[in-house]
């Protein structure tokens, strides 16, 4: 089998230190302590797979080289980047698009890619839908439903595909400038073919604009009505999210993590340092998010400046997981990746999602994911 | 050794069981919905027939069953009770499983034996209409059977969620000669007032509640019927639990564990209060008595004790029960039966000093047993029974792992053939496992009345 093996390695890097996105942003996102995600995940997506008839074709260097070599594949470098490592200049999305177009000229059965929905865009404007492709998410926002949902579901994947059974998945992008500003400006670049196998990939994310209102006023008159004065509620992104914060009549970051205290908003669009800054000012906290559309993602996704580190400090037990009926009906399966396997295995098989005025749903949580975790981040 | 165990008509109980004798402390009184203070019966006579309300307060232990209610009883008393041969093989466990089935009545479950006794006294006091609420429809299929069989005219305010799921209750209240709405209705002024509020809402035992006790208070000679909760309705249905002793006797058995689901309390009083009695005369003091809930309305398992009206509107008196709050709307389960905010204020009184258990269940686990049940026993049951029969499986299964062979009895409460569309959306994989955020709602139960 012919693999196709593309490393963004720059991708990711602005999610836990509260870019929204890396492009453009590296060199801020490096001066906030971002490191690189692609690398590590790279690594264990090959050491998850377990066929050997195959024969990788890649980048030369930090875009899918190194990471084979170490895990001692048989590859081929089709392509050299521009500014190879050590140049003090970075890899661009033309070096994607030359890889890309050389695993096609070599006939690769699939290419696989580490990164996120820009990349996932370069990618596909390549092999439109003659070649399959299948993405490990990297990236900040991970719209697209080209993804596995981990790097082993990936490794799993591809273990057990047939190379004749695919399906249609999303390639999806978001204006980055009006991400950072809060607005969701979504487009539809067309359905590329992904493998089909049992382990899911991920579903191409919901607008959740489509909730409905009644139980968004619902799930709001609950989580106001539950407010204690003297909490810190830290306040994820999203609809319905933004849904409490409406009730409450203050503003809300749609694409990122706000702090309200008293019915007044403390901090806006927090990033992880700052989030654990205000845990020293304040005793009590609880974490309200909903799932990140029709994907699932509690955390991992979205919200990642919710890491590991700031629910060791908060408990499991300051999560509360917010979602309409209808929302919860569209996504398949709930995960939480917080980076770290064992804070990820205390959140057990079930979560509880309040879904209206004092109602929740027990909803399963996948613990395919959950068990696997991820490399923390940031 | 039988499958059913059958008692003959002349070994129908010939009293009703009434545990407030044998409470160790006695029931708080109900309060007046207005002045806070305790109800006298003057206050009740507006709604209820005087027999009842004596009924109600009646210290008695054993109350007589009039014979013309035990003649219509003879329809289908006394009820059987099954040993669950196959459930057992199923379920490889050494417990004995026993379950008396009550939906041999011709409603399809336990509600006629407090039905035909409450439309009988109505009837020997004059009045002529009875007004009521119902959730599944099974208590509302039970009055409209038994009203006509005394010549009243009955007027049943359904909750809407049920209304819509299960249209044939509405059409054997129909046949019995009932008149049945859903509710809330534009009928009442409580009914009228939620509408306008809230136009989609399932609605809620609660609520029609409200519609039906305003609709006794405003029309003459109408009764109000309650087919829970009230402690002369669990009089009533402690029938089952005193056949049940009985049938376990000629086998030579001794309940370990005795099971019912709850929503308002009847069922679970019915089967359990004469083995609480057990429990309490140190006779069988280690009996385990468990009240199955829905996870989606836990009242015991995760309730408040408090007083809290029994409705919505606020028009009952102030009970002492475990309470999830009036103003709670259950999510729209299939066990409609088993959505009531509160719980009979004997079942709770009796749960606070440790003599009933409870435990809730998933909408799905629940109907996983249902089918379990229904595959090995034949019976279908209702969704309501079905929370009953997860704990007796739980239970039996304990047993499989310990190597106990406890005697596991449960009530077998109705059938659920009424409830077949609540089975295809289980076997759809529709099902939503609902439950009561209890933690987060433990912040801000603020909602219940104040008596000072």
């Amino acid at each position: 089998m012919k693999i196709g093996f593309i490393v963004n390695p720059y991708a990711g890097m602005g999610g836990a230190v509260g870019l929204k996105g890396t492009d453009g942003k590296i060199d801020e996102a490096i001066s906030r302590g971002a490191v690189k995600e692609s690398p590590a995940k790279a690594t264990r997506f090959l050491s998850g797979i377990t066929r050997k008839d195959i024969h990788f074709f890649t980048a030369a260097g930090e875009m899918g080289e190194v990471e084979l070599k170490d895990a001692g594949f048989s590859y081929t470098c089709v392509y050299h980047p521009q500014y190879p490592s050590g140049t003090g200049k970075r890899t661009t999305a033309d070096d994607t698009l030359h890889t890309c177009r050389e695993c096609i000229r070599n006939q690769c059965d699939i290419i696989i890619f580490c990164g996120g929905d820009g990349t996932a865009r370069d990618v596909f404007s390549c092999t439109g839908r003659d070649t399959l492709i299948l993405g490990i998410p990297t990236g900040v926002k991970i719209y697209s439903g080209v993804f596995a949902t981990s790097p082993e579901s990936a490794a799993r994947l591809l273990s057990q595909w047939d190379k004749t059974s695919s399906t249609d998945g999303e390639v999806m992008d978001v204006d980055e400038e009006e991400y950072r500003r809060g607005h969701l400006n979504t487009n539809l670049f067309g359905y590329a073919k992904i493998p089909s196998a049992p382990i899911p990939c991920q579903s191409c994310k919901q607008i959740s604009g489509g909730d409905t209102g009644r139980a968004l006023e619902e799930i709001a008159s609950f989580i106001t009505e539950i407010m204690r004065d003297d909490t810190l509620y830290l306040l994820g992104a999203g609809t319905t999210t933004g849904a409490v914060a409406e009730r409450l009549g203050i503003s809300h970051t749609l694409l990122g993590i706000d702090a309200i205290f008293q019915e007044r908003v403390v901090g806006s669009d927090l990033n992880e340092s700052q989030i654990l800054r205000l845990l020293d000012s304040y005793e009590r906290v609880k974490i309200i998010l909903s799932p990140i559309g029709a994907q699932g993602f509690i955390l991992g996704r979205g919200n990642q400046q919710i890491s590991h580190r700031v629910l060791a400090r908060t408990g499991r037990d300051a999560l509360i997981v917010i979602a309409t009926e209808e929302k919860l009906k569209n996504t398949k399966s709930l995960y939480i990746d917080t980076g770290n396997p064992e804070m990820n295995a205390v959140f057990g098989d079930t979560i509880q999602v309040i879904c209206g005025y004092r109602m929740a749903i027990r909803a399963p949580l996948n613990r395919e994911t959950i068990l696997s975790g991820s490399v923390p981040a940031g | 050794m039988d499958t059913k165990i059958i008692l003959d008509e002349n070994e129908m109980p010939k009293k009703w069981y009434n545990i407030q004798a044998d409470l160790k402390t006695p029931l708080d009184p109900p309060m007046h919905p207005q002045t806070k203070k305790p109800v006298r019966p003057s206050d009740l006579e507006l709604i209820f027939p005087k027999e009842l309300i004596k009924q109600e307060m009646c210290q008695d232990r054993y109350i007589d069953i009039p014979g013309e209610v035990r003649d219509i009883y003879t329809l289908w008393r006394p009820s059987p009770l099954y040993r669950a041969f196959r459930l057992e093989k199923v379920l490889k466990t050494p417990a004995k499983i026993y379950y008396k089935y009550e939906g041999v009545s011709p409603p399809g479950s336990h509600k006629p034996n407090t039905a035909i006794a409450q439309a009988y006294y109505n009837m020997k006091e004059g009045i002529e209409r009875i007004a009521t609420e119902t959730g599944a429809g099974q208590w509302g299929s039970s009055l409209a059977f038994a009203t006509q069989l005394f010549g009243l005219e009955c007027k049943v305010y359904m909750v809407r969620g049920s209304y819509d799921q299960k249209p044939y209750r509405k059409m054997m209240m129909q046949t019995w000669g009932a008149t049945c709405v859903p509710s809330p209705s534009p009928d009442t002024n409580s009914g009228r007032a939620i509408l306008a509020k809230d136009p989609d809402t399932p609605g809620s035992l609660g609520i029609a509640i409200s519609e039906a006790v305003e609709d006794a208070a405003t029309h003459d000679n109408t009764n109000y019927s309650l087919g829970s909760v009230l402690n002369h309705v669990c009089l009533h249905q402690t029938i089952i639990g005193l056949e049940t002793q009985k049938q376990l006797e000629m086998v030579d058995e001794t309940a370990d564990v005795v099971i019912a689901s709850a929503g308002g309390g009847s069922n679970l009083a019915g089967l359990s209060f004469p083995f609480v009695k057990d429990k309490i005369d140190g006779k069988n003091p280690d009996v385990e008595i468990i009240a199955a809930e829905p996870a989606a309305c836990p009242s015991l398992t995760k309730g408040m004790y408090a007083y809290d009206y029994g409705d919505v509107a606020g028009l009952t008196p102030l009970l002492k029960m475990f309470t999830l709050g009036h103003d709670f709307i259950p999510p729209s389960i299939h066990a409609g039966g088993l959505r009531y905010h509160g719980m009979a204020p004997l079942v709770s009184h009796l749960h606070a000093d440790k003599l009933i258990d409870s435990t809730s269940v998933y909408q799905n686990e629940v109907f996983d047993a249902a089918v379990l049940f229904a595959r090995a026993e034949g019976i279908i049951p209702a969704p309501e029974s079905a929370h009953a029969i997860r704990i007796a499986i739980n239970k039996a299964l304990e047993c499989k792992k310990s190597g106990e062979a406890k005697t596991i009895v449960f009530n077998n409460s109705g059938h659920g053939h009424f409830d077949l569309s609540s089975y295809e959306g289980y076997f759809a994989g529709s099902l939503v496992d609902y439950e009561y955020p209890a933690e987060l709602i433990a912040q801000s139960l603020k909602n219940l009345p104040a008596l000072s």
